[in-house]
């Protein structure tokens, strides 16, 4: 999966990448199977239990592709959210 | 009517000191600062969030919502609870544009986002629709809680509302959203493991998932079982234009902020998140555990088909799960259930009692009345402010009958002409504050033409929900589209700003080359440093 890529600098991490697009495509696909995934498989339907186990493949595939970026902008953007902050609330009391 | 042993007494009233007692364990923490009391310090790892998400979603009255649709349209109702899955793509797009901005509340975010006084207006609408609406939410789901109490008890449906949201009320004044958070923690593993178990146990009852398929065979219903079971493509109750429409709805709404009216407590549990990744996480996982109950409910509710068909009735049977724990659990268990109810009923009242203060607090005492108000002045003001929520909600509680399909209808148009663009104002630099406002005042005027008045004078024939919906997105943007482009676009500085903080996606070139060219960002073709 050398397609994907799993580190980031912080810069790069703020772009909206391809990883951003599959994130956005599996996330909708991981919530239509795993909802009927479940209710099929309680009916103790076949095609259940299969949907289920897509929704759950998607889930973790989800997360392996999307895991790795969300981390880097995360810790990018906590170190100047302290500034970010300060502005806020000088816009809040009209002092900008 | 249902008799009460004294241990089911005993889970609700333990159940009742855990949560009021866990507000008051928190009074400390929620009463440090603004930012305490109303986002937790934003410092909360993503499964309280999430949790607290769940839980919010959880209301006395969704069970019976999701039990209607189930039982009239069988396993394909089950779309219709599937607005929530907006949360797929605003997790990983207008989540994480939004915690980026920081602002405590969508009010706050359209001036970061629009600026001078057009900004201003939407700030100020906004704040005073998010108190009306919170209010009447909780009128809603309170009065909700009052005719389940009627229904168990007998007791006059003033009593279940005044009650329980009283008792929610304490540890909200106490703690805040700490208190809210904390408490919705408890009760969305309580309200979970309560469905679970009511669910299984109703399915159990009728004979288990195979006899379920059997029987509903026998009677000719094998159509409930298929959740795509389509009546044509425009015609009957489940059409593939409904389908579809509301797919559309759902998933493309993440990519804005606002499309649902759920977004704005979501807004909340965001801001509460301690880092863009724990937001991003909260709001997935928090939607999904939500889809995985609507699931379990619509298998327990085929099971109380089964047992009892061809109820006519819609009120008699919106209350079918209801009754597969009233009238099948054991006693002793039953009073664990109804704790379980009114663990469901106190995490959404929780939610809407803080989030209404949080608009009065900060949108409109601290920015438009006291700019400079201390910390604990403004924690004071949230607790007035949440006292306020509460007596309005009680109001509006008693008197819902009268007006819920006006209110209603004040949702519906909410959705509908606006959809399009609370997804602008996240993805298109050069929608401006007038174009949002114009938007907001053309679809109070062609909602009311469309839904009411036409119809009614016979020029226009009667339409289907999913029909006013793109008639009133055509028309709406027939409206806002060119009042943005004959007005000036956003001042360049103040999106240059707004777009170095948050990052969003979608057609920002111009905001983005200036951001570039006053060295604030390292141009896409270059590495970075």
């Amino acid at each position: 999966m050398g397609w994907i890529r799993r580190s980031w600098t912080a810069a790069e991490a703020d772009e909206w990448t391809k990883e951003d697009v599959i994130a956005i495509i599996l996330s909708p696909l991981a919530y239509v199977t795993l909802t009927l995934g479940t209710a099929l498989s309680l009916l103790l339907r076949w095609e259940g239990l299969v949907t289920l186990g897509v929704g759950i493949v998607l889930t973790a595939l989800l997360h392996w592709v999307i895991d790795p970026k969300l981390k880097a902008i995360s810790e990018e953007y906590e170190q100047r959210q302290k500034e970010y902050l300060q502005q806020l609330e000088k816009t809040v009391r009209w002092e900008t | 009517m249902v008799v009460f042993g004294w241990l089911d007494w005993l889970w609700v009233a333990l159940y009742l000191l855990i949560m009021i007692g866990s507000g008051f364990f928190f009074y400390r923490l929620g009463k440090r600062s603004q930012s305490d009391f109303f986002l937790a310090g934003r410092g909360l790892p993503w499964w309280l969030p999430a949790a607290s998400v769940y839980a919010t979603h959880t209301a006395t009255d969704t069970p019976m919502w999701v039990t209607g649709v189930i039982y009239r349209y069988g396993l394909s109702g089950i779309w219709y609870t599937f607005f929530s899955a907006w949360c797929a793509i605003s997790a990983f797009v207008s989540t994480r544009i939004f915690r980026r901005s920081l602002a405590y509340t969508q009010a706050e975010w359209n001036v970061l986002r629009f600026g001078g006084l057009g900004a201003e207006l939407i700030r100020g609408w906004m704040a005073g629709w998010q108190v009306f609406m919170n209010m009447f939410i909780l009128g809603w789901v309170g009065i909700a809680m009052g005719k389940v109490c009627q229904f168990l008890f007998g007791w006059e449906p003033w009593v279940g509302l005044v009650v329980f949201s009283g008792a929610c009320a304490l540890y909200v004044l106490a703690a805040g959203y700490w208190g809210v958070v904390v408490a919705d923690f408890q009760q969305g593993m309580i309200a979970f493991f309560i469905i679970v178990l009511v669910s299984l146990w109703g399915i159990a009852e009728a004979g288990g998932p195979l006899a379920i398929v059997q029987k509903l065979t026998a009677m000719g219903e094998a159509h409930r079982l298929n959740p795509v079971a389509f009546t044509g493509w425009f015609t009957g109750d489940f059409p593939v234009a409904w389908f579809l429409t509301m797919l559309f709805i759902a998933l493309l709404g993440g990519f804005g902020m606002g499309t649902t009216i759920d977004w704005f407590a979501e807004a909340q549990r965001i801001q509460s998140a301690r880092t863009v990744r724990d937001a991003s996480y909260s709001i997935w996982w928090g939607s999904a555990l939500v889809l995985i109950r609507n699931a379990l409910w619509a298998v327990a509710i085929l099971a109380f088909y089964v047992m009892f068909p061809g109820i006519e009735n819609t009120a008699e049977y919106e209350l079918g799960w209801f009754r597969l724990g009233f009238d099948f659990l054991p006693a002793g268990l039953v009073g664990f259930f109804f704790a379980g109810i009114v663990a469901i009923h106190l995490s959404t009242i929780s939610t809407h009692l803080n989030l209404g203060a949080l608009y009065a607090t900060r949108d409109l005492y601290q920015h438009y009345v006291k700019p400079h108000a201390s910390e604990r002045e403004l924690v004071w003001v949230g607790r007035i402010a949440t006292l306020i929520l509460l007596i309005g909600s009680l109001i509006y509680g008693l008197m819902m009958e009268e007006i819920t399909s006006w209110l209603i209808f004040a949702l519906w148009i909410m959705a509908a002409g606006v959809w399009l663009p609370n997804i602008l104002q996240v993805v298109w630099w050069r929608f401006n504050a007038w174009g949002y406002l114009s938007a907001w005042i053309a679809n109070l005027g062609f909602s009311w033409l469309v839904v009411w008045v036409l119809p009614a004078f016979d020029i226009l024939p009667p339409l289907a929900d999913y029909e006013q919906f793109w008639l009133l997105m055509v028309l709406g943007a027939l409206v806002y589209l060119p009042v943005t482009l004959l007005t000036p676009p956003e001042n360049m500085d103040h999106l240059v700003k707004y777009y170095v903080m948050a990052r969003p996606l979608g057609w920002w070139g111009p905001v983005r080359r200036e951001a570039e060219r006053r060295g604030l960002l390292t141009p896409k073709t270059q590495p970075a440093t």
